[in-house]
């Protein structure tokens, strides 16, 4: 990936134009477009509120899993149930653990034609537009609808070359042995009490298992839709990248509006074996009533590359530090967040970088923009670990404030346990200014329109990295959540 | 540290064989330093009691005696007894072994 440029790049007017269009052909917001709910009907299962054993129990048994993954929920279940409610980050203390549906199935097992779907889930998807991107560009899709998945494909010449894309209780099923040797290697269940949680009660997610030498050209996509209220998604991604295998893994998640809570739970470990390539992208733009509490951690060995896209603009607290631990020479690690942090939103984001092995390098490039009250945080680790020598990195956080209410946090540690390594840090934080603004509307834009080129000119250098219909896609999104924002 | 003052290992006795059944852990503490000796079967096996991912106590995380590895407590880590290394992130990095072995009815540790 290349670094990206930090300096704000300037757009003419006419591509301003060309962007304003393409805006216009959204023409509703959140609610519109993303937050409608769907009715409940014909809904296969639906746990009652709250956890417990027999909870976990009745998961594990619905899904008619081996022992070893019962024992292993249980016992995340008891470390979760040990383990205190974290205080530092955003406010986890209004969350009604009890008052939360831990497995909510809506229909019988994933399809592999979309004709399978339920009608009701497949207009969803319709309407979100996953079909038609999926026929257009995307190698494999997977559809989450509540627990489960509901729809699962992946490209005919990928599966020929060995390449494995499916949802991960179909992976548990269909290739236990692959799944039990990496299972939890990454983020043991006692890791924290959120990945206690996931690893108690998890459903769907991802299996992805990429052969070496295997390169998938074209991205895989996940999507993620909550549609009950109170309602817990707790996927779980494993994705296996052997020695030069290259992967590209998409996935984007929102949720209907609703005035209680939802709690979005999940783990991802991705482990790229020498010389492998991949990259994981998210665009999460859940509505502003759900939790996002989220753990993702890859490991990269020699000469593997680990590349982490991770794009928040929804929810109402998120809390999300995608690491990477570089334990082979030479491996690189990086990491691009974005959070967009409007009224009533927390975007705790970060990364994590650990250089495990010498000659590793890594960069880690955050921006966050808060308006209406909005509050912003990068939460940052970069460790040098003894033996890793010559190691390199580079951390550059930036924060916008769009008014006087919003917030912005910087929370960076470092620590550098050798004498040759060579790191940098920059933080900056800013606001719109008066001149720039002036100067915009000296050639004719008006004051909003003069904030948002401000603001795609900020996150430009993260944008670019996504595939194309990604890039458009946040774009867009980025220009709904600052509409109203002037005035 | 140089070979002129490196330290003479030196051995200690922490109890009894039969003090220590089959799945058993010993947690001794010498020069300052706590140390976990577990029995896996017949075999004997002595790591440091900190993890190497954050400094906290390792040794009184679950035993396994089957599997011969111990978790740590705070954040999971599974380590292998027989190496020091841990099997699961997020420590990275082996903890120090050492030397345990019978003699008569001790369970003796060269430290």
């Amino acid at each position: 990936m290349a670094t990206p440029d930090m300096t704000v790049p300037t757009l003419s007017p006419k591509e301003l134009t060309e962007q304003e269009a393409a805006l216009k052909e959204i023409g509703s917001d959140y609610a519109e477009r993303f937050g409608f709910r769907d009715p409940e009907t014909g809904y296969a299962y639906k746990a009652p509120k709250g956890l417990s054993e027999q909870v976990v129990r009745d998961i594990s048994e619905y899904k008619s899993e081996p022992d070893w993954m019962r024992e292993f929920r249980l016992k995340a279940l008891a470390h979760f149930q040990q383990r205190p409610t974290p205080t530092w980050g955003g406010n986890l203390g209004e969350i009604d653990w009890d008052d939360i549906h831990y497995f909510v199935r809506a229909s019988e097992g994933a399809g592999r034609s979309w004709d399978e779907v339920p009608e009701d889930i497949k207009k969803t998807f319709d309407r979100l537009g996953i079909p038609e991107a999926e026929r257009k560009f995307l190698s494999g899709v997977g559809a989450q609808y509540e627990s489960e998945v509901v729809y699962h494909q992946v490209r005919e010449d990928l599966e020929k070359q060995g390449v494995i894309f499916c949802d991960m209780d179909s992976g548990l099923r269909e290739h236990e042995d692959i799944v039990r040797e990496y299972w939890a290697t990454v983020i043991p269940p006692n890791d924290n009490k959120l990945a206690a949680l996931n690893s108690a009660v998890w459903s769907g997610g991802s299996f992805v298992y990429v052969p070496a030498g295997v390169k998938v050209e074209m991205p895989l996509q996940a999507y993620f839709r909550i549609n009950t209220e109170n309602m817990g998604q707790f996927e779980r991604t494993l994705i296996i990248a052997e020695e030069g295998a290259d992967v590209h893994y998409v996935e984007g998640c929102t949720a209907p509006v609703y005035s209680t809570d939802s709690l979005h739970s999940a783990v991802v470990e991705i482990i790229a074996k020498p010389g492998a390539h991949v990259r994981y992208t998210t665009v999460q733009n859940w509505s502003h009533n759900v939790y996002n509490l989220v753990t993702k951690r890859a490991v990269a060995y020699e000469d593997a590359t680990m590349e982490w896209v991770d794009c928040n603009l929804g929810s109402k607290l998120t809390m999300k530090y995608p690491s990477v631990y570089l334990l082979g020479p030479k491996a690189h690690g990086e990491i691009l967040s974005i959070a967009f942090a409007g009224a009533g939103q927390h975007q705790d984001a970060g990364g994590k970088i650990i250089h495990g092995a010498p000659k590793t390098t890594s960069s880690i490039f955050a921006k966050s923009i808060s308006k209406d009250g909005g509050r912003g945080s990068y939460r940052g680790l970069l460790e040098v670990a003894k033996g890793a020598t010559e190691a390199r990195s580079k951390v550059v956080c930036d924060a916008l404030l769009l008014d006087e209410e919003s917030r912005s946090d910087t929370y960076p540690t470092i620590r550098i346990d050798e004498n040759d390594a060579n790191v940098g840090h920059e933080a900056s934080v800013s606001k719109i200014g008066e001149e720039q603004l002036f100067y915009l509307q000296a050639h004719g834009l008006d004051e909003e329109e003069a904030s948002k080129m401000i603001v795609n000119g900020f996150i430009e250098p993260i944008t670019k990295e996504l595939p194309m219909e990604y890039a458009v896609e946040m774009n867009r999104l980025i220009e709904l959540q600052m509409e109203g924002s002037i005035g | 540290m140089t070979p002129s003052t490196k330290e003479k290992a030196e051995t200690i006795t922490v109890c009894s064989v039969a003090e220590l059944a089959d799945g058993a852990m010993r947690l001794v503490e010498t020069d300052g330093r706590k140390i976990g000796v577990f029995r896996c079967g017949e075999d004997l096996y002595a790591i440091e009691d900190r993890c190497s991912h954050d400094d906290g106590p390792l040794a009184e995380g679950e035993f396994d005696a089957t599997a011969c590895t111990v978790e740590c407590p705070r954040h999971g880590s599974l380590f292998d007894l027989r190496s020091g290394r841990p099997k699961t992130l997020p420590a990275f990095q082996p903890v120090d072994t050492f030397e345990v072995r019978v003699e008569g009815d001790d369970v003796k540790l060269e430290v």
